[in-house]
């Protein structure tokens, strides 16, 4: 039997009334947990996984993906309604979709994020089940120096895409390397900036800090402001439903998110997150509307939505072809296929396709019944936002520090999402930028790993670092994206890359 | 959580400088504690010391130029706190905190959640608590028995489930 | 909103909450091999009856340290509370100089264990284990090591291969990775002389052909594993990565009699054999003083090593 059969009679087994009744359940419990912000799709996984034991494989199988799907969708969710993302990969949704909430466009936020997931996930998986084999290959090139490089460009785009003052974006940038240096040294064990407390050696926790910044900081800034500002929140304005422009917007964004998000969810190192940076930097770039980035652009939903999704998929590309799990989520789903007998690794397409193919179909299915179920849902969710204010920050501290008491229930970790949402509320009132200093959090370690390994390998030699062609086209990508900007505004030209670099001059 | 002060035409941003040097002593902190860590850079290096030693300077580098912008008065009009609200929820965080454990999720989080209605101008603690606890016991029942999340059980919980 | 009462509905009915139970802390994150034991205790646990809803609560960080400490101050004479642990959790207790160490909590079994492999890729000049420590007595620095975390068994086992060819510990160049996934992948990747890890990471790819295997840290050859123990090929190294299962400090001897005798039962169940055959886990099932015996003899080793390597001073 080639692929395409095995897939097919994969679709027919996951299409069965009873299946489809098994994703939706799925689906829907993975929602749930989801939700919660400070629970990914890895603890969503791994806590409903017992749920999944006790089906036949194939309904298993199918439940589990449907779960997978739901956990991710639901960060998008709170990340887009309630300014508090889920997990680290929806932080920058958070930018713009919880913008575009308040303007009362929270409906086609919703559904850019749910059609942009769906069709990222369709078009990933799609990949996946056909060129895995090959995609694989070029993600092993991937050693310490290219990863470093991935992480230059990453900060450099991403950094000019932050608001209007390099002071204060440059400065939440290095609060964030700051927070990133504490804890364990992942290469030599060493405790940094921990000062004897046993809570900090294992750093600390993106999704706390982002919830932290985010929801409870904007909680305090809000309510700081008194009665006045009553009216800033508008549930619904226009249509729930996508209209022509901003379908418009999104299709562009929804396959240039895939086309990023996938090959880096694929590489064994590369972590959903920088994916969606890249995508959101890349929206901003191209945008025709660029005066709405920071006011709720769809663009910078879709984008990001989407190649978080690609991204998922993508893990799968080392997990099923060459038993990696490159992430928290993938090594959930190692032990999740073990039940089944089944040890991914190199042979896995060749001895167990029924299996391989069986989860790919599931996939999507799962990827469709979410769709299904949250469209309709869309008017739903957006009706939170009618809720009363009292009740509507009360309810969404409830559930910032539900999520954070269910990751990690210590008073410790509730004590740093009240000193980091202070510290947010601070760098709100002084009109510092949030988003810096999570990104500086997420790739700091990463980028300072990868190249103290990347000068081991070398043994101290720096010139490694140009000296493979991908890492040298990424840095030169890197450093154009800085320059171009200097230069463009030292001619005078860019009237709005000069307005970004602020009120310093 | 300082409230703003300023309405007039200022020259100088006391509060920016507070931040700048802040920042001095964050930088300088991050610094000493470098001093501290054995030189293990092996191969590379770079030990476990460089990093944090680069973003030790570049806050000190950032602080002064704070402090140049607070000077010459370039940080943006912040607009009007009030106080209170924001140490209601504060407060409200803080109790969670602190009661968390002794006390079980319900109750903890019940208060938080009234404390930040109270924030937002809903006023009649007697009504909030309650609806928080009821509300947050709710929330402990589907999360911790239908789905399995670790969340700690206090008296409230115990009654109901009383092995929880 | 009707689905997902349904949904919950179902979802209560396959977890209804029953007799008091133990909970089991993982003290790292989901997906790791620590989490895997706990969660394979919970569902031999439940299947056997002898804790029909023993849950699991991970406590991640530091090598597990940050979960012990947690674990042995709040549960303090608790019965019901059992913590997983491994040959890790010694080395990350020594490096990171935890207040907390095993001494604190009371040891009960070592449930299994595995063997460090050392790798190298398909397309490697190294066809041998002699090869490479020929490479390393030459230039230690050239032989770059992709193993796990800093001080873990990976790097110990490393160090231990050092010294026993008389190079200095302190030059080898370790490349720590957080996760198993990363290290392989810069081992197939070529990024790296050598890998090390557990011979179940590797296993599959050495059926494939894209790493070769060099050695293995057992004490006698291993059954179906064609290559020699590095005791075969002359160096004197044996080292075992093994997980334990620990219960709460100042237990009354009935107490710890009771969870052993649990324990006991679980690892003689038919489905506990099956989580290990599943899993590729070997049985090393070792209780009572033979255990607390082992456990010593380790810690003293792993000081000694890790001072050489210069981890710990």
């Amino acid at each position: 039997m080639d692929a395409y059969s095995f897939l097919l009679q994969g679709l027919v087994t996951a299409s069965d009334p009873m299946m489809l009744f098994y994703a939706l359940i799925g689906v829907t419990l993975g929602t749930a947990v989801g939700v919660l912000p400070g629970i990914g799709p890895a603890l969503t996984v791994a806590l409903l996984l017992p749920v999944t034991y006790r089906l036949d494989p194939a309904g298993s199988l199918i439940m589990f993906a449907g779960i997978y799907y739901g956990g991710m969708y639901g960060g998008s969710t709170t990340s887009i309604l309630l300014n508090t993302p889920g997990e680290s990969a929806s932080i920058i949704t958070a930018l713009e979709g919880n913008k575009m909430a308040r303007k009362g466009r929270g409906g086609p936020a919703l559904a850019t994020a749910a059609i942009g997931s769906f069709i990222a996930g369709l078009i990933a998986t799609l990949l996946l089940a056909f060129l895995a084999p090959w995609i694989v290959k070029i993600a092993l090139v991937f050693g310490p120096r290219e990863y470093f490089a991935l992480m230059v460009l990453a900060f450099v785009t991403v950094s000019a895409a932050f608001g209007d003052s390099a002071l204060r974006g440059l400065t939440s940038l290095f609060l964030g390397l700051a927070l990133a240096c504490i804890g364990i040294d992942q290469l030599t064990g060493q405790a940094r900036l921990s000062f004897g407390v046993p809570d900090l050696l294992d750093g600390i926790e993106v999704t706390t800090m982002a919830v932290a910044m985010f929801a409870v900081g904007e909680a305090l800034y809000i309510a700081g402001q008194g009665m006045q500002h009553d009216d800033q929140v508008t549930a619904v304005k226009g249509s729930v439903w996508m209209n022509r422009l901003d379908w418009m917007r999104s299709w562009k964004p929804w396959l240039r998110g895939t086309a990023i998000g996938f090959p880096i969810g694929a590489m064994p190192a590369g972590g959903a997150e920088i994916g969606t940076f890249l995508s959101y930097a890349a929206e901003k770039k191209l945008t025709r509307h660029p005066e709405e980035f920071g006011e709720g652009a769809i663009e910078g939903v879709a984008g990001p939505e989407a190649a978080n999704n690609a991204s998922a998929a993508g893990t799968l590309v080392p997990l099923l072809t060459l038993g990696l799990p490159t992430s928290a989520t993938a090594a959930i789903m190692l032990a999740g296929f073990q039940q089944f007998g089944l040890q991914p690794g190199p042979l896995l397409f060749a001895t167990n396709p029924t299996l391989v193919w069986g989860l790919i179909a599931s996939l999507l299915i799962a990827n469709a019944m979410l769709l299904v179920l949250n469209l309709p849902l869309i008017g739903l969710w957006v009706k939170l936002l009618t809720i009363p204010r009292h009740w509507l920050y009360a309810g969404i501290l409830l559930f910032a520090t539900l999520g954070t008491i269910g990751a990690n229930p210590s008073s410790f970790e509730l004590g740093m999402l009240l000193a980091f949402g202070v510290l947010g509320y601070v760098m709100r009132l002084f009109g510092y930028p949030i988003a810096p200093i999570v990104v500086g959090l997420i790739l700091g370690p990463m980028a300072e790993q990868q190249l103290r390994r990347a000068l081991s390998i070398s043994q101290g030699d720096w010139t490694t670092l140009v000296q493979s062609p991908i890492a040298a086209v990424l840095l030169g990508l890197a450093a154009l994206a800085f320059i171009v900007p200097l230069i463009m505004r030292a001619r005078g030209k860019g009237e709005m890359l000069s307005q970004m670099a602020g009120d310093e001059d | 959580m300082r409230p703003a002060t300023q309405n007039r035409k200022r020259s100088r941003d006391t509060a920016a400088l507070f931040i700048a040097a802040g920042l001095v002593v964050l930088g300088l902190v991050i610094i000493w504690d470098s001093a501290r860590l054995a030189d293990l850079g092996g191969y590379s290096g770079l030990g476990p010391a460089s990093m944090p030693r680069v973003v030790g300077f570049c806050l000190i580098l950032l602080a002064l130029w704070t402090a140049t912008a607070a000077l010459r008065g370039e940080f943006p009009e912040r607009p009007p706190q009030q106080a209170a609200p924001v140490l209601w929820i504060v407060a409200g965080l803080a109790a969670q905190m602190l009661l968390l454990h002794a006390a079980g999720f319900s109750i903890a989080t019940g208060i938080l959640f009234a404390f930040t209605a109270r924030g937002f101008g809903k006023r009649n603690l007697a009504m909030t608590i309650p609806i928080g606890i009821v509300l947050s016991f709710a929330v402990w029942c589907v999360f911790s028995q239908l789905l399995m999340l670790h969340l700690p059980a206090g008296p409230v919980e115990q009654l109901i489930f009383p092995r929880g | 909103m009707k689905t997902f009462i349904l949904a919950s509905l179902f979802a209560g009915a396959m977890a209804l909450p029953a007799a008091a139970d133990y909970t089991i802390i993982a003290p790292a994150n989901p997906g790791g091999g620590w989490d895997q034991t706990a969660r394979a205790m919970q569902t031999v646990m439940q299947e056997e009856g002898i804790s029909p809803s023993a849950q699991v609560q991970n406590v991640p960080g530091a090598g597990g340290t940050i979960g012990l400490a947690q674990f042995a101050s709040q549960n303090r004479g608790n019965p019901d509370a059992l913590i997983v642990g491994g040959y890790v959790m010694v080395g990350a207790i020594l490096t990171n100089n935890s207040p907390v160490t095993l001494q604190d909590v009371t040891p009960i079994a070592r449930l299994t264990g595995e063997y460090e492999a050392i790798v190298v890729p398909a397309a490697s000049p190294i066809q041998s284990i002699e090869d490479l420590i020929e490479q390393l007595k030459a230039d230690p620095g050239s032989v770059s090591w992709a193993g796990g975390s800093a001080g873990g068994a990976d790097h110990i086992a490393v160090g231990l291969i050092a010294k026993a060819t008389e190079v200095d510990p302190t030059t080898i160049n370790y490349i720590a990775y957080s996760g198993g996934g990363e290290a392989l992948a810069a081992i197939l990747g070529n990024q790296v002389t050598a890998g090390i890890s557990s011979l179940g990471e590797f296993e599959a790819q050495i059926e494939a052909g894209t790493l070769r295997l060099l050695a293995t840290s057992a004490p006698e050859p291993i059954e179906g594993v064609d290559a020699p123990t590095l005791k075969e090929a002359g160096l004197d190294v044996v080292l075992e990565n093994w997980r334990m299962v620990a219960a709460a400090p100042d237990l009354t001897d009935e107490q710890k009699a009771k969870v052993s005798a649990d324990i006991e039962a679980m690892v003689t169940s038919d489905s506990w054999q099956k989580q290990l055959s599943d899993k590729g886990w070997a049985d090393t099932y070792l209780a009572g003083e033979e255990f607390d015996a082992q456990l010593e003899s380790d810690i003293t080793a792993t000081d000694a090593v890790l001072r050489d390597i210069g981890l710990i001073k």
